[in-house]
């Protein structure tokens, strides 16, 4: 029997199964998705995003969204609308393909509740361990996992164990310059946003070699910290780790106790398997592992596994925000900045974080707030990637209408060499609320014949008011830059990759799945490592959060296996 | 396969003559197949100006009305390549007979064709192959106009920005022209045989086809 066996291998599996196969254990993975290894990965729209080769097919793995609308909740499966919660199906998960913007959290995160107290119609929580509990792993993963960046002071500098980042920051675009130098004119402190991507070689690992192609991309150098390239090869070099691709979990079996015994999958012939472990660790994604459990039905626990409280699926958050634009024309400009413009590097990694905590008497929110202020977020800025066909199909409509003939090849020219578009991301609280949740679809089935998840994804009016106004701020930076067209796009629309929750850890075993050390509470041998543990998913992308907390998990899992 | 090595079959100038472009048809493929090209992508890539009648997956209609089609959507003006240029009309016949693309996408890129040739009868009570270039554009005008058309000329447009815009591995794109006009730089590695859609799926299976 093996000590262990983990459910998935990205970001939220990645350290476990590290950490504990160099311990010693006995690790054996069920990835769904097959092992793509770094030679098999290029550039290839066509592979990549048209034939979406890394995510499963909307015909055999569905999901339904039940999104909100002016007249109710209208549901949809995903193949009728195209779109679903879908990520990195292989292993090493969608860290893959993360953009890897890695912001931590800041101590408020933690204690959102007494920081800035209830919220009408949000389910606002404290963690159950502090910022100062998570920060060694944090360290951890920056030095383990690999992570560029420079750290400089501002308000809102979370507390720090080291002085700085292992990897020096990433080559910029020029442009860089331009949103510090407008921030630093308006009174904004632009700053250097770090990443998840080294920028100098590291064991067997090559720097990231600016393909310019990066997010849904994998990696060809190994530069991006993906679970599959920073933590599986060292953990494969033990001798202790079994990896089984191809492997789809879809019930966990408890032994009439209160304990798992083995986890039911179908191999890669489709054919049901089991295997039994000590421990069991899920990391499926967080809309993934809420079904899991919800499909592990028996008579101990008839509404699910670890859910006789009722609170699997509850509190799914995503990110919230959104996000804009503004073009930079190079007949506007001097012939000195055309040419930073046309550099083809796309990474700018600046952000600004100034407005992470909002204490403006002008802000309405800030007006209802007894002590002034409101939790705000992150802006983060960027070039638009370079990957050409999204272009193209920005370009298909003028006004509403479709293009086509010479309106469209002078369309897509002056796009194309004209122009640089630049870009800005707003991440904001996404507030748990009892209209943001995951069932079992009643009808709709997978290719194996299973229910899909059912995702409700109402959002709190609160995040698109604090979304607004950190988007401003980005656009009051693009002004000074001189940007033109400037657009905005902030609604409650959910990110298809940003997801969290569903399983949230907490001191309460009526209002929480998991403990503090994402054991569920009903089951002695089960942990949740994704980002389901998160009561709110934090104003920034999760990923190195999540990293954080799996690390957390292992030491953990050390201790008392 | 730069070069024609077999026999050049034109488009039926009238539908009359279908039965006769048919005997030719026959002709080429033998000719193609003596060439050891007929089941080849490239025989699509390299030589699809001349051979647009002449395939699996549209009759000759079908393919005189896409390939005027593409042309009406990336003319010859001047401004960068068209959809002759790009080979447009061979990507959409790779696309065709792409494994990992639905079928009923499929049949309604091919359905469109056929629409617009109902749609030319009813107009102007001749085969959409018979109308003048004017007449053309003025039909496809009004596809655009109509809900369903619209859809369809929609595809057809993404399509041709495929053609233009990724790698000319997929028969599109010929010589980089598409990337060279709007001054595009591909990001690496670019796909191999190795490591194209077909292979990645084949080798990977991330999902069953």
């Amino acid at each position: 029997m093996k000590d262990v066996c983990v459910i998935g291998s990205g970001a939220g599996a990645g350290p476990i199964i590290y950490e504990l196969s160099k311990a010693g254990f006995k690790v054996t993975v069920l990835e769904k998705g097959p092992w793509i290894k770094t030679e098999d990965f290029t550039k290839d729209e066509m592979t990549v995003t048209r034939r979406g080769a890394y995510k499963p097919s909307a015909l055999d793995e569905p999901q339904v969204t039940d999104k909100p609308g002016t007249s109710g909740f209208k549901a949809t499966s995903s193949v009728d609308s195209k779109r679903d919660f879908q990520n990195g199906s292989c292993v090493g998960g969608s860290s893959n393909f993360m953009s890897a913007y890695f912001h931590r959290l800041k101590p408020k995160d933690f204690r959102l509740l007494s920081e800035y107290g209830p919220i009408s119609g949000a389910n606002v929580v404290d963690w159950p361990i502090s910022y100062d509990d998570m920060e060694p792993f944090y360290t951890k993963v920056e030095q383990v996992v690999g992570v560029s960046g420079k750290v400089v002071e501002h308000k809102h500098l979370e507390p720090r164990s080291t002085p700085d980042f292992p990897h020096p920051p990433l080559i910029t675009n020029e442009i860089a310059d331009w949103f510090i130098e407008a921030g630093k004119n308006i009174g904004y402190n632009v700053i250097p946003a770090a990443r998840g991507i080294i920028s100098e070689p590291r064991e067997k690992r090559k720097a990231c070699y600016h393909s310019n192609y990066c997010g849904s991309y994998g990696c060809s150098s190994d530069g991006k910290s993906s679970s599959r390239a920073a933590l599986i090869p060292d953990a494969m070099a033990t001798g202790n780790l079994e990896i089984i691709p191809n492997s789809k979990a879809f019930k966990l079996e408890t032994d009439g106790n209160g304990k798992l015994i083995k986890a039911h999958y179908y191999n890669e012939s489709g054919v049901a398997m089991t295997i039994e472990a000590k421990t069991f660790v899920v990391a499926c994604q967080a809309i993934e592992s809420s079904r899991l459990l919800l499909m592990s039905k028996n008579d101990e626990f008839p509404n699910g596994l670890a859910n006789n409280s009722g609170q699997v699926g509850k509190n799914m958050v995503f990110a919230g925000g959104g996000g804009g634009s503004g073009y930079f024309r190079y007949d506007e400009l001097s012939a000195e900045k055309v040419e930073q413009a046309k550099n083809k590097n796309t990474f700018v990694n600046q952000c600004i974080k100034d407005f992470y905590e909002i204490e403006d008497e002008n802000f309405d929110l800030c007006k209802e707030s007894p002590t002034g202020k409101v939790k705000g977020g992150t802006i983060d800025f960027l070039i638009e990637h370079s990957a050409p066909m999204p272009k193209g199909i920005r370009n298909k409509f003028v006004d509403g209408t479709l293009i086509y003939g010479s309106e469209l090849k002078e369309v897509l020219k002056d796009y194309f060499t004209a122009q640089r578009r630049v870009r800005f991301e707003i991440f904001c609280d996404w507030h748990p609320n009892d209209d943001c949740f995951v069932t079992l679809d009643d009808e709709v089935v997978d290719k194996w014949g299973d229910p899909v998840a059912r995702v409700r994804t109402g959002f709190h009016q609160r995040d698109i008011k604090v979304g607004n106004y950190l988007a401003d701020r980005a656009i009051e930076v693009l002004q000074e830059m001189g940007a033109g067209s400037i657009t905005k796009s902030i609604n409650g629309n959910p990110p298809s990759n940003l997801i969290a929750g569903g399983c949230r850890f907490g001191n309460d075993p009526k209002t929480s799945v998991l403990d503090k050390n994402c054991k569920a509470h009903e089951v002695e041998n089960l942990y949740v490592t994704d980002g389901s543990f998160m009561p709110i998913g934090g104003s920034a992308p999760h990923t190195f959060t999540i990293y954080a907390n799996s690390f957390r998990v292992a030491e953990h899992l050390k201790k008392v296996l | 396969m730069g070069e024609k090595n077999f026999p050049e079959v034109k488009i039926p100038d009238t539908f009359a003559d279908i039965d006769k472009w048919n005997t030719n048809r026959r002709s080429f493929l033998k000719a193609a197949l003596v060439a050891g090209a007929a089941s080849q992508l490239t025989w699509f890539t390299s030589c699809s100006a001349k051979l647009e009648e002449a395939n699996e997956y549209l009759t000759a209609e079908q393919s005189t009305v896409l390939k005027s089609i593409l042309m009406i959507i990336f003319p010859n003006d001047g401004n960068g390549p068209s959809a002759d240029d790009l080979n447009t009309f061979g990507f959409v016949l790779w696309t065709l007979g792409d494994a990992l693309k639905k079928q009923e996408d499929k049949d309604y890129i091919i359905e469109g064709l056929d629409w617009a040739n109902e749609k030319s009868q009813e107009i102007y009570f001749e085969k959409y192959s018979e109308l003048d270039d004017e007449q053309k554009e003025a039909l496809v005008k009004q596809f655009t106009e109509l809900a369903w058309g619209k859809n369809w000329m929609s595809v057809m447009v993404t399509l041709t920005l495929e053609s233009a815009l990724l790698d000319p591995i997929y028969g599109g794109n010929t010589d980089e022209k598409g990337w060279k006009w709007l001054e595009h730089e591909t990001g690496l590695p670019r796909p191999t045989e190795e490591t194209r859609v077909e292979a990645f799926f084949e080798k990977n299976k991330p999902f069953a086809l």
